[in-house]
């Protein structure tokens, strides 16, 4: 039920005591995930046997990996902790944030909408945006994550390096949320994913905790400044970019309201909008582990500590520069209206409208809706019935029992009437 | 009369809206938009409405007591009425020219009040017309082709 309540887009139904999930409307944003008690919903990520189907394989954790561990956990431990699992290598993201924030600001100096250029990090925005405001699909920013520019960049260069057949390179990414496991079925900007798969930080949280522990001399595998890691809390990639109006947001509900605002003109003169399902951004994904308040000043420390200032070459950004353009042409997904043409769809509203005013408005969840509002609309669509209300079927057996009692008390004609003393 | 009764609306729906409460502006547009979405009309009409809807609400916030908006969607057309209790519009041309404004300075001061409210409505909309009496209130009734 919970899962029910939270869900920003009134996807999910409750039918014989297990979660639905109408497809079409959810964003993969995880917030079920995050509530559930019997840890019921689990995001279709990875499992850790993936990596022994490759010849060589190399993991990639989110920026947000290297927060997840007490302040004096340096990411080269991190980096060197997850070597040492099954991973034949550990690629430092913080090199493709590097490239990425170094193309988007090229990007928006050459931008001129009047509508703010929306940042795709976060794959659930880009759902969201697909489903619920393709109004804005223009304004999508048309540039390959750092995970997808890490992925092409092990899987090519290091198959060309190592002699092998970029198919028996295995990158798997290491993720705090199920979105961007999600991303890699459903690609929004190439049409091949150079990722090959997605470990959830929760799953290998234990086994990385002890690898890390168990650490004797390292390698150097980290070689990045703090820009990328900058880019795993909101407005952490703005501090970088240095453009004026450039607003954060977080949290699928206050994007919904500044996406609400942006279409209706309450809000203007944004040049670029970084938007984040998840409050506190990716390390409050819901497959990470560390409380996200306390994780943020470890992000902030070691910006401070590393620095903002770009480690990468202009010759190596040029060089994976093709990395970044996107070929997929994302189209909108817009929600279905109510009815097959207007006519239906005006009637359909009506009816709705008019149950709606019937129900009690209390929002109880009885009826597996989580409103009174999404119920009646299950009804006009033909999800449930009208008597799957309780206060409804209530309604109904006080009216039939009245009518039966109504029978009750018919008498046979030879008897006495009830109540009556009449002598014969 | 014999007009109307072709374009007899198939959907109507009223909304009220306070004057000064900044607050909750905003939400008669988002509610006529998901309308007009489940109905599926185009993108472009929907951002249009939008954007009217808005103005007139916020014309309805900063310079009124309260106001009714009614929606009346007929086939190939539709109209949203609103109806202010208010200090109604001395000089309703002036009021159309991009730039006018009476609004209040700490009004202003918000933001609002650029006297863009009517000059935008008509902007977006296929048809626009004004009526008023001061000390009494407006009427403004805008509607678009779908």
């Amino acid at each position: 039920m919970r899962c029910m309540r939270v869900c920003p887009t009134e996807a999910i139904r409750i039918r014989e005591g297990k979660a639905v999930i109408l497809e079409d409307r959810c964003i993969d944003c995880g917030d079920c995930i995050r509530v559930c008690p019997e840890r019921a919903i689990r995001s279709v990520v990875g499992s850790y046997e993936d990596i022994s189907k490759f010849k060589y394989t190399v993991a990639i954790p989110s920026p947000s990996l290297y927060s997840q561990f007490g302040m004096s956990v340096s990411p080269n431990q991190i980096l060197n902790g997850l070597k040492g699992l099954a991973f034949d290598d550990a690629y430092d993201i913080g090199r493709a944030c590097e490239v990425y924030i170094t193309v988007l600001k090229e990007y928006l100096e050459s931008y001129s909408d009047n509508k703010p250029l929306i940042s795709t990090l976060c794959p659930s925005i880009v759902r969201l945006i697909q489903i619920r405001f393709p109004d804005f699909m223009n304004n999508l920013l048309s540039l390959e994550a750092p995970r997808g520019i890490a992925g092409s960049e092990v899987k090519l260069d290091k198959a060309k390096e190592l002699g092998l057949d970029p198919k028996e390179i295995g990158t798997i990414y290491i993720t705090p949320c199920p979105a961007k496991m999600m991303a890699l079925n459903q690609p929004q900007c190439k049409s091949e994913s150079n990722l090959d798969g997605a470990l959830a930080i929760s799953d290998i949280y234990g086994m990385l905790f002890s690898s890390i522990n168990k650490l004797g001399s390292m390698e150097e595998l980290h070689n990045s400044t703090g820009l990328g890691i900058s880019l795993s809390i909101p407005g952490g990639g703005i501090t970088c970019i240095n453009v004026d109006n450039a607003v954060a947001v977080d949290g699928i509900k206050n994007v919904m309201n500044v996406l609400d605002d942006l279409e209706h003109g309450k809000v203007t003169n944004i040049k670029y909008l970084e938007l984040w399902a998840c409050p506190g951004g990716c390390i409050g994904g819901p497959l990470a582990v560390e409380n996200p308040y306390i994780t943020k000043i470890k992000v902030i420390r070691l910006v401070q500590q590393l620095g903002r200032e770009r480690k990468i070459k202009d010759d190596e950004v040029n060089k994976l520069r093709e990395y970044l353009s996107c070929d997929v042409k994302l189209s909108s997904l817009p929600i279905k209206p109510l009815g097959r043409d207007a006519l239906d769809a005006i009637k359909k509203v009506k009816e709705r409208e008019s149950i709606i005013e019937s129900l009690p408005k209390i929002d109880c969840g009885a009826c597996g809706a989580p409103t009174c509002k999404a119920f009646a609309e299950d009804v006009v669509q033909g999800r449930a019935e009208i008597l799957d209300c309780v206060f409804k079927l209530q309604d109904k057996i006080v009216e039939s029992s009245q009518y039966a009692l109504s029978w009750a008390r018919r008498t046979p004609l030879s008897f006495r009437k009830r109540g009556k003393r009449t002598s014969t | 009369m014999t007009e109307q009764k072709q374009d007899e609306p198939l959907l109507e729906q009223v909304f009220t809206v306070e004057g000064g409460d900044f607050i909750h502006a905003g939400e008669v547009s988002s509610k006529i938009k998901k309308i007009l979405k489940e109905i599926g009309v185009s993108q472009d009409v929907i951002r249009r409405t939008a954007i009217a809807t808005y103005e007139a609400e916020m014309n309805v916030v900063c310079h009124a007591r309260r106001g009714i908006f009614r929606l009346a969607i007929a086939p190939g057309r539709l109209v949203i009425v609103v109806e202010d209790e208010g200090q109604g519009i001395e000089n309703i041309d002036l009021a159309m020219q991009e730039g006018f404004s009476t609004a209040s300075e700490q009004v202003r001061e918000m933001g609002f009040g650029a006297g863009m409210g009517l000059p935008n409505i008509k902007k977006n909309m296929d048809d626009l017309n004004v009526t008023s009496e001061v000390g009494k209130g407006t009427r403004v009734e805008m509607g678009i082709l779908t």
